[in-house]
């Protein structure tokens, strides 16, 4: 049952990162990953209800309020401020074939799994596995800050579903990543933020 | 065998009175949902009747094969009504000729006859819409493959009535990913094949057309036989998503000829709310650029191959 659920979530995660691939506006790519972490909060709770753990309960009720309603919402803020950034107007690959890696991604996540881990017995493990690939392709193909700190995030979420499949980590650790999550995106947007008006001559966080 | 054949004639008449109706009342649907009154829902059967009466009338640039191909392609769409699981879920008199690959074999044989017929028309703008409507079939016939291999895989047959019989008595398999996918594949395809909105509108300028452009030179019974054609293939689609894909509860299994009437209702009433979901996506969304169509399509395909993913991640792996 458990493992369905998994299954089930891990997908439609995949499958909206698939979808943030075909947007061309920030907003809604921000909307997306709102979606993916109540998705992901559901699960969480779900599943801290179902087997009674309390540290789990918390989690999910933290996921979501931080990645599911506070960053989209401090995120959807900044980008109102600087609305050139709102849509993205030269894709670095085309919307297709980006959606066509992001597909050969999915397959190349399995095969990682079948070459590599299939000794462990967990083929659910693919799915992070690819999820982070989509969030590291979402980076690479985006020269929007907002959208390459989205695919960061969704790497973020991939990882946390990752620890959900292994024995639980301590409540700690899970909860300071969540804090640190939020740091990141906090300094992220003031970063952006300050580089607002030399905008021309340095493009974007390219690194 | 005379109960069979009986049956054959009772779907086919069903599906020959029903269809235009499906039409008449997705329009008013639609309409309704704009706040406006709309046609009434047998519009579209006065429509067929008008163009019956009226002359038929050819380019003269057209050869002969031009004025026959409407009655092929009805044809086709009939023997298409014969085969497929409408009103019941055991195969009728004429269901083991063809399976999927087979009916998908004939539905795309008629779509090829009407392109040929709109280039020997000459029109440019028919001309238009056969390179339109060429360009999209071939990107959907690898997602309707794909579709019909992972149904394939969970049935092991290809044949349609197969498939319907273990997605009603096997809940695993109703309740499974792979089904889950496969079925919002199948849907958005449904979307392109039916000719909803994101894909195309019918309106009378030729930017969103795509269809509507290969019949522009036939006018009269051809013109007639053409629209029903089309209303029936729109009709036989949805049933094939309903009954076969994702609710194939209530078809009858075996032959009690009550059970078969009462499911003419229900089936219908499926149809029904399958023309509301339409409509309300009619309504909210607008129609894309020729261009970004290939980007549905994709997300459609994407469905369609993470389905093989699932099958292998969850039950293979």
């Amino acid at each position: 049952m458990e493992k369905e659920i998994f299954a089930l979530v891990g997908f439609w995660e995949i499958i909206l990162s698939i979808f943030m691939q075909w947007q061309a506006y920030t907003i809604s790519n921000i909307k997306t990953f709102s979606v993916q972490s109540w998705i992901l909060g559901i699960f969480l709770l779900w599943a801290g209800v179902f087997h009674g753990f309390t540290a789990l309960i918390i989690l999910a009720l933290l996921t979501i309020i931080t990645r599911a309603i506070a960053m989209p919402l401090y995120l959807g803020n900044t980008i109102r401020k600087q609305i050139y950034r709102a849509r993205e107007n030269k894709h670095r690959i085309s919307t297709g074939l980006s959606i066509l890696i992001s597909l050969l991604l999915a397959v190349f996540g399995y095969l990682v799994y079948y070459l590599i881990l299939a000794g462990y017995g967990q083929s659910l493990v693919s799915i992070p596995i690819t999820l982070m690939l989509q969030g590291a392709f979402l980076i690479v193909s985006r020269s929007n800050a907002y959208s390459q700190l989205i695919g960061y995030l969704v790497m973020e979420n991939s990882m946390f579903l990752l620890s959900f499949l292994f024995s639980e980590l301590p409540f700690i650790v899970e909860a300071g990543i969540i804090l640190d999550v939020l740091g990141v995106v906090v300094v992220a947007g003031l970063l952006m933020r300050v580089r607002d008006e030399d905008i021309e001559k340095e493009e974007e966080l390219l690194g | 065998m005379l109960n069979l054949f009986f049956l054959s004639i009772l779907q086919l008449l069903y599906v020959f009175a029903l269809a235009p109706l499906a039409v008449g009342i997705l329009h008013v649907f639609d309409e309704r949902l704009s706040s406006r009154r709309g046609p009434s829902i047998f519009q579209e059967y006065y429509n067929l009747f008008k163009f019956f009466r009226k002359q038929s009338i050819y380019p003269k640039t057209a050869s002969g094969f031009f004025s026959y191909v409407p009655y092929i392609t009805f044809g086709m769409y009939l023997f298409l009504t014969l085969v497929l699981p409408i009103i019941t879920a055991f195969p009728l008199l004429f269901g083991p000729v063809v399976d999927f690959v087979g009916g998908g074999l004939v539905f795309g044989a008629a779509s090829t006859f009407l392109k040929l017929a709109s280039l020997d028309s000459r029109n440019s703008y028919s001309i238009l819409g056969a390179s339109r409507a060429s360009s999209i079939g071939i990107f959907t016939e690898p997602i309707i493959l794909l579709i019909f291999i992972m149904f394939g895989v969970i049935s092991g047959t290809n044949n349609p009535y197969v498939i319907n019989n273990i997605l009603q008595t096997s809940t695993s398999w109703f309740f499974s990913l792979v089904h889950l996918f496969v079925g919002v594949a199948f849907f958005l395809v449904l979307i392109i094949e039916t000719g909803q909105l994101p894909i195309e509108s019918h309106t009378p300028n030729e930017f969103g057309s795509i269809d509507s452009l290969m019949s522009l030179e036939y006018s009269g019974r051809e013109l007639a036989l053409l629209k029903l054609g089309s209303y029936i293939k729109s009709f036989l689609l949805m049933n094939v998503f309903l009954n076969v894909f994702t609710l194939p509860f209530f078809v009858p299994m075996k032959f009690n000829i009550l059970a078969i009437v009462l499911y003419m209702f229900i089936n219908f009433l499926k149809i029904i709310l399958l023309l509301a979901i339409f409509a309300i996506i009619n309504n909210i969304v607008s129609k894309y650029r020729l261009f970004k169509i290939f980007d549905y399509i994709l997300i459609a395909f994407s469905f369609a191959l993470m389905a093989m993913v699932v099958f292998y991640v969850v039950n293979g792996g």
